[in-house]
């Protein structure tokens, strides 16, 4: 083995600027592969911390008819809350609409106490607020609303008998928040006043739970865990990995075809070498096994390129983050103005693991021949 | 003397497919050499010379009949069988020398023994005895593209011998080579074969080469025409 290493890298050397260019447009490969699934582990990282620290908590209770993506059944998605209920802060969800600047928009009111720490909505600011009736909005919904700190605006909902009512609200606070869930057509404001504007008393849509919550079975009340709630996140980012994975799939082909493409050459050409090599004694498989982990060599040249002009770049990136486009904040995941790529120990093991293997794999198909070559022929470079 | 036999050819006739039809390049040969020879096959272009040099050393098989190589026999020794006849046995020099490019002189003739099992302090003590019989010692480190032809035609006899075989093929060594170089190897192959009881065995159609063989066997169309002890 450490002869085939010896003799690989001697002939690699040998070969000159094409072992750079192979070498160059596989490291390449290297680094965009690393690169781009680092920004999409990145902002899974950061989208799953942020909608834990924004929305999911620990997990949801939620009442049994209540579905987030079935606007429909928010009408009658809420129930009484249970009694004895320990690490969970309520929210109690109503369909109204908002008369900003004369225009109608269609909002949800989110009712939650005003002291709880279990998300990060900073709730506490309702309690400060000296107006009567104080609600509290996200950064995107108040662009989109052109509403801003001590704005007050109309908003009209339906209590539970079907009654309209009216009232003007006042903005207390803009808070600034990744996760549009949570910021989107909604008006914060305090369980106890949206209690008392719908007749819905002592009633949630759901519950987020803290680390102190332990789950009861409950014929109304249906929980769902964190792990579950980020897989809706894990499943979409996947998808974006899959799609991603396009442009790197096109540039390690690129340079698999290069190696195969030498490798199919270097054979032809090193026709006379191959049969002195027979008719020094070495087996067939031997001589495959030669060319097949000169192949593959290209990858571990390209690695140790890759190694040299990708960390300091990964740790540059690491630091200063990628910044996302206004328009790619619009797919309804957390995504923050800048992602910082993760480069985890196992991403970078199976890209290694990927190169190495498929260079090995392209290298291996033409060296195949040599098992099959006349020496005789071979050695007089006869062979077809 | 049967036992000093090193190689038995007994009618052997091998043919292989010209343009789709099937030709003999070797009819029904038979032919034995000893251990310690210095033996050359002669005769003109397409005689069947190389073929007969390829399958004595099991780099070809016969179509018909034995070839009898140190106890083997050719047409039934498997790849891996015939390679490590060749790398413990058998020694090759080629009119083209054959050297690989990308070693120097001291690793070209150094690779005959990292297949076997050798330690390095053996290896150098061998390549270094082995450059010193090819006078080549001062050259140990330069790329055969820096050599002459006749150095790395030496530098293959060097590569062939290190290994001390008990054969050793040499197929037109000196086609490629002027008058005094042609010389200087064959001299050099002359004094191996004194010293160390290497048997020799050439093709050739070079008379300056006859000039050294102590048998020569003449083919012709695949036949042996003569076989003269000189």
């Amino acid at each position: 083995m450490k002869l085939a290493f010896n003799l690989s890298f001697k002939n690699l050397y040998g070969a000159g600027l094409r072992t750079l260019l192979n070498v160059l447009v596989l490291s390449f490969s290297f680094v965009i592969i690393i690169l781009l699934n680092s920004i999409m582990d990145g902002w899974n990282a950061q989208a799953k911390r942020d909608t834990i620290a924004w929305e999911y908590g620990n997990g949801q209770l939620r009442y049994k008819d209540y579905d987030p993506v079935d606007s429909y059944s928010i009408l009658d998605g809420h129930g009484v809350i249970p009694s004895a209920v320990e690490g969970l802060t309520p929210v109690l969800i109503h369909q109204a609409s908002i008369y900003p600047q004369g225009r109608m928009m269609g909002i949800v009111l989110k009712g939650i106490p005003t002291d709880q720490s279990t998300v990060a909505l900073p709730t506490y600011k309702l309690e400060e607020s000296t107006a009567a009736f104080p609600v509290i909005i996200g950064k995107r919904f108040a662009e989109s609303s052109k509403l801003s700190v001590g704005d007050q605006v109309l908003i009209r909902w339906r209590d539970r008998h079907g009654t309209f009512d009216a009232n003007e609200v006042t903005v207390a606070a803009i808070f600034d928040s990744n996760v549009p869930t949570v910021d989107e057509s909604q008006l914060w404001m305090s369980l106890d006043t949206l209690w008392e504007m719908t007749d819905l008393t002592n009633e949630a849509t759901f519950f987020i739970a803290d680390d102190s919550f332990k789950n009861v079975a409950s014929e109304d009340w249906i929980f769902i865990s964190q792990k579950e709630l980020l897989s809706v996140i894990e499943e979409l980012i996947a998808t974006k990995k899959v799609s991603a994975s396009i442009l790197y799939i096109l540039l390690l082909a690129i340079a698999l075809l290069a190696i195969f493409d030498t490798q199919v050459l270097s054979i032809f050409r090193r026709q006379k070498e191959i049969g002195t090599y027979i008719a020094l004694g070495m087996t067939r498989s031997r001589v495959v096994a030669l060319f097949t982990i000169e192949g593959s060599m290209y990858s571990i040249c390209a690695l140790i390129l890759a190694s040299l002009y990708g960390t300091p770049f990964f740790i540059f990136l690491s630091k200063t983050g990628f910044a996302v486009a206004e328009a790619d904040k619009e797919i309804g995941l957390a995504i923050s103005d800048r992602i910082y790529p993760v480069y985890g120990i196992s991403l970078v093991l199976s890209t290694i693991a990927l190169v190495i293997i498929s260079s090995t794999i392209v290298s291996f198909l033409p060296a195949r021949k040599i098992a099959k070559i006349n020496p005789v022929l071979a050695l007089k470079g006869k062979q077809q | 003397m049967q036992e000093q036999n090193i190689i038995t050819i007994d009618h052997m006739s091998k043919s292989y497919p010209v343009a789709g039809k099937p030709f003999m390049a070797l009819k029904d040969i038979s032919l034995s050499f000893q251990k310690g020879e210095f033996s050359g096959i002669v005769g003109p272009s397409g005689s069947g010379k190389t073929t007969l040099l390829n399958i004595i050393g099991s780099l070809d098989a016969p179509t018909e009949g034995k070839a009898i190589v140190l106890g083997n026999d050719i047409a039934s020794l498997s790849h891996k069988k015939a390679a490590a006849l060749r790398n413990l046995h058998i020694g090759f020099i080629f009119q083209v020398f054959n050297l690989l490019p990308v070693y120097t002189v001291y690793e070209n003739v150094e690779f005959a023994l990292l297949l076997q099992k050798y330690t390095a302090s053996e290896r150098k003590k061998a390549v270094m005895q082995a450059l010193d019989w090819v006078g080549l010692t001062d050259k140990a480190h330069k790329k055969p593209s820096k050599l002459s032809g006749g150095e790395s035609q030496r530098v293959a006899i060097a590569r062939a011998m290190v290994k001390k075989p008990q054969l050793l093929l040499a197929d037109e060594p000196t086609a490629n080579l002027d008058a005094e170089n042609a010389h200087v190897i064959l001299a050099t192959m002359k004094k191996l074969n004194k010293e160390l009881g290497t048997t020799f065995l050439f093709s050739t159609h070079d008379e300056k080469v006859m000039g050294y063989l102590k048998r020569i066997i003449h083919l012709r169309d695949g036949v042996v025409e003569k076989d003269l002890l000189v």
